[in-house]
């Protein structure tokens, strides 16, 4: 079976390709998002208080709840050092999650390959369960 | 608890992880029960970290084109099931068997580690029909060699339930369990050895986010101790994978053995103790 039929007829030469290429992407992009928005906040936090423990927890909080809360704040611009801690928890843990979403849809919309979109569209499915757990 | 002190350890750890090939959070663990951590948000916050690492050197792989994206994405849907699994049972478990069950699986990926065979080729079985319908052939190139290799994997059917188990274990114990997951790949399903990390790589990302959601609903997250861990492993693991690359020294792989071998026994110990 050649390669090209393998992998469905997407655009292009190289569907397979597209895919890689987006889901590495998007690792990349998320867990350096994630680290600078972490490292900023402690650094903030430091400079603004002299000390260097964070204080806060999350409990009782569903991981949706926390980052709604959290964009919520940041549309109103409350920026502050616990913000930016938070905003780098929920983007390096919407990291993953996308990059399955991201090929969830591809697989369903693009390769049309219904045996994968199943797979992915399965572990999707899971993953917004978990995160809705509380 | 110190911060400092926690990104400090958490440094070491992601070197230690990144130059053993075990990863960041079989020596992150005991390294937090020892500064005084409970052991159960030692496993919630290495989980945690566990994402990040992963997914900064899946997106390196990935795009090297190493990685099996069908094989991974099939094998996902047994990997989260039993992280979700796993991270339940942790939440009602006394600490004692936690300590053991460290300890035991510190041992056994060490001892794996220890016989490790150097570069597992591609298998020359003959396909099965379930593995067939999965359409999950790959190719790489390799470039040691200069040649593309063209691989096929087999007993898919074994990998499914297999990597349950290693989801099971990566959830309850807060790890990646990566040292399994490839085994898994070898073992069971014929991949190169290339591949199979690569890939254990890709899959373990999911796994420890389906663990970390369980953990973050049990309260267990504290943002203000996690953001340092996060920073330090990350930071450990990417100078531990540049120098990898300059050194690949034997006195310094049998070092980093000998530390874990006593981090798996001290586990071990403490465990076993506590429950006398």
């Amino acid at each position: 079976m050649s390669e090209s039929s393998a992998l469905g007829h997407g655009r292009g030469a190289a569907p397979a390709q597209d895919m890689e290429t987006l889901v590495g992407y998007i690792l990349q992009v998320g867990v350096l998002l994630s680290v600078a928005l972490l490292a900023a906040g402690l650094l903030w936090h430091w400079a603004a208080t002299g000390s260097s423990r964070l204080d806060y927890t999350l409990a009782g909080m569903s991981f949706f709840q926390f980052l709604l809360a959290d964009l919520q704040q940041a549309l109103a611009g409350a920026f502050r050092p616990r913000l930016l801690v938070s905003l780098g928890i929920a983007t390096l843990l919407l990291t993953p999650y996308l990059r399955v979403a991201a090929s969830f849809l591809y697989f369903a919309l693009v390769a049309r390959d219904g045996k994968y979109a199943t797979f992915t569209g399965f572990v999707w499915a899971v993953l917004t369960y978990s995160l809705f757990l509380r | 608890m110190l911060p400092e002190a926690l990104f400090l350890v958490s440094v070491a750890a992601g070197f230690v992880g990144a130059m053993s090939g075990m990863g960041g959070g079989v020596v992150l663990i005991p390294a937090l029960t020892l500064l005084g951590m409970d052991i159960k948000q030692a496993i919630a916050i290495s989980i945690v970290s566990v994402v990040a690492t992963s997914s900064g050197a899946a997106a390196a792989y990935v795009r090297d084109r190493l990685t099996n994206l069908k094989v991974g994405m099939f094998l996902e849907m047994f990997t989260i099931v039993g992280a979700l699994a796993g991270a339940s049972l942790t939440l009602v478990v006394p600490q004692q068997p936690l300590y053991v069950a460290f300890g035991l699986v510190l041992l056994a990926t060490w001892t794996t580690l220890l016989f490790q065979r150097q570069q597992a080729e591609a298998t020359t079985a003959r396909q099965d029909r379930f593995t067939r319908w999965l359409d999950c052939d790959g190719s790489y190139y390799d470039q040691a060699s200069g040649q593309t290799v063209r691989y096929h994997a087999v007993r898919a059917y074994l990998g499914g339930p297999l990597m349950c188990g290693a989801g099971l274990i990566a959830g309850l114990l807060g790890v990646g369990a990566g040292a399994i997951k490839v085994l898994i790949f070898d073992v069971a399903m014929g991949l190169p050895t290339k591949v199979a990390t690569t890939t254990s790589n890709l899959i373990i990302g999911v796994t420890a986010l389906a663990g970390t959601s369980v953990y973050l609903a049990g309260g267990l997250i504290d943002p203000g101790l996690a953001a340092p861990v996060i920073l330090g492993i990350v930071l450990g693991a990417f100078v531990g994978t540049r120098l990898l690359v300059r050194l690949r020294n034997q006195v310094i792989r049998r070092f980093f053995l000998i530390v874990l071998l006593a981090l798996g026994v001290e586990m071990l110990v403490r465990g076993v103790r506590g429950a006398l």
